[in-house]
């Protein structure tokens, strides 16, 4: 009995090994990321909230919706099982992570060398709207390796850019409504 | 000898067979000289000696070195139009753009590469973006001879601007293509979002810094130079103030026109010398 529940509930994959940095580090990146890109807001609005609201916006949106996207692809009949799903989005945050490591910096000259608030604004929009899209391009390749069937699925394509554009129109709208109070 | 350097001798963009073992001649111990006649004479070689990591402290240290002399010379060359203390602001200025642009910008191409599951390191991309700007920066040199043709035969002010802006264009393009085949080499996915990607980060970034510390190419008969120009915010709000200004929107209190003046010929001067002004930042 105990074989046969091995069996249909996997171990859970570990933390994804598929970036050149140790795992670490990556989740180091993807923690300190937000709340660097908050720190940018912070500093132009003399407002440490951002610091906080940043990594809450982008982890709250991804837990809220990330569900549903298994649900949609297992109705549509295309679901990779659960635990390629956990280990995607995890593989998936840390490429945020590490593209946001890469994007902080520059943005934080454009903004930190500008004077206008539009500028900063812009600059720690980019990074971490750059960065979230790359996580889910990456999400989108680990989903598509994890169930080789899905990559011909129109459903399963057509759920996860309905997932996408949705994850992407919240916490859009959230950011917005953060950068505007913060910075008015 | 520019046009092949630009447009040949480099390997395709498209994905390549990986780069295989090199000779010793590739992979061995080199001078910084040869190191730098190598970037000139076979990129590909180049190429694989990054691509196996081999003795990437000593390329990044000769490219670095290379890139703050050769900067250092173009930006004595476009200070010399005017001359005076602007050869030697223009001559340290510039080797400050490229190379803080340069590390603020390469860390994007692992970055985003990484994200996409290109298997690199850092050390790797660094230098390969050093090496790609180190050779961009050598064929700016070359073309340094047409800036003091242009003085000797006193080119106008706005030819000499668009003489820059070729001689930059050729080099930026060299160097691009540069990058782009030493990441294709690799084959490896999400090559082609994380150029894009460092195209972006290098073009905000370096349009920022330099103008931050711009005058780079001032008229002659300026009659003095700053080293830089006060704090007039960034070049996107600039960008964002001349659209207003297209528009017929005006924040400032007064525009830089003569009308004002309440003569016929202040609002002609005032026009003209608005124009100029408006010309010269746009161009620099």
């Amino acid at each position: 009995m105990s074989v046969a529940l091995r069996a249909s509930f996997p171990a859970p994959a570990p933390f994804p090994a598929s970036f050149p940095v140790p795992r670490g580090v990556v989740t180091a990146l993807a923690a300190a990321g937000p709340v660097a890109v908050g720190g940018i807001l912070a500093a132009r609005a003399h407002d440490a909230s951002p610091m906080l609201a940043a990594p809450a916006i982008v982890f709250g949106v991804v837990a809220a919706t990330g569900p549903a996207l298994y649900i949609a692809t297992a109705a549509a009949g295309h679901a990779p099982p659960l635990s390629a799903v956990v280990r995607a989005f995890g593989t998936a945050i840390g490429a945020f992570g590490i593209a946001l490591a890469g994007l902080i910096l520059p943005a934080a000259f454009v903004a930190l060398s500008s004077v206008s608030d539009g500028a900063a604004l812009g600059a720690a929009t980019g990074a971490i709207g750059g960065a979230g899209l790359l996580g889910l391009r990456r999400l989108a390749i680990e989903l598509t390796a994890g169930a080789p069937g899905a990559q011909s699925a129109l459903a399963s394509r057509l759920v996860f850019l309905a997932w996408a554009a949705a994850t992407v129109a919240i916490a859009g709208r959230l950011w917005w409504d953060l950068a505007v109070e913060v910075m008015s | 000898m520019i046009a092949d350097a630009v447009l040949g001798s480099m390997p395709e963009a498209a994905p390549a067979e990986p780069v295989t073992p090199a000779a010793p001649r590739v992979l061995g111990p080199v001078s910084p000289l040869q190191m730098i006649e190598l970037l000139l004479r076979d990129r590909a070689a180049m190429l694989a000696r990054i691509h196996h990591g081999a003795d990437l402290p000593a390329i990044l240290r000769t490219m670095v070195a290379t890139i703050a002399v050769t900067m250092a010379i173009a930006g004595a060359a476009l200070g010399s139009y005017r001359g005076g203390a602007q050869i030697a602001f223009a001559a340290i200025k510039l080797p400050i753009v490229m190379l803080g642009t340069a590390a603020l910008s390469a860390p994007a191409l692992w970055a985003i590469g990484a994200a996409l599951g290109r298997a690199s390191r850092l050390a790797a991309d660094l230098a390969l973006v050093m090496a790609s700007l180190a050779f961009g920066a050598l064929l700016l040199v070359a073309c340094t001879p047409l800036v003091m043709l242009g003085r000797s035969i006193d080119l106008p002010y706005h030819d000499m601007i668009l003489v820059m802006v070729a001689m930059f264009a050729i080099a930026g393009i060299a160097a691009l293509r540069m990058i782009i085949g030493g990441v294709a080499q690799e084959a490896a996915s999400g090559w082609r979002t994380a150029v894009a990607g460092l195209c972006v980060v290098f073009s905000l970034v370096g349009g920022q810094l330099s103008w931050a510390l711009r005058p780079y190419l001032v008229r002659p008969r300026t009659p003095e130079v700053p080293f830089v120009r006060e704090v007039e915010g960034s070049l996107y709000d600039s960008i964002a103030g001349d659209v207003q200004s297209a528009r017929g929107i005006y924040t400032r209190d007064r525009a830089p026109l003569g009308g004002a003046r309440g003569t016929e010929r202040g609002a002609e001067r005032g026009a003209e010398q608005g124009a100029e002004r408006g010309a010269e930042r746009g161009a620099e």
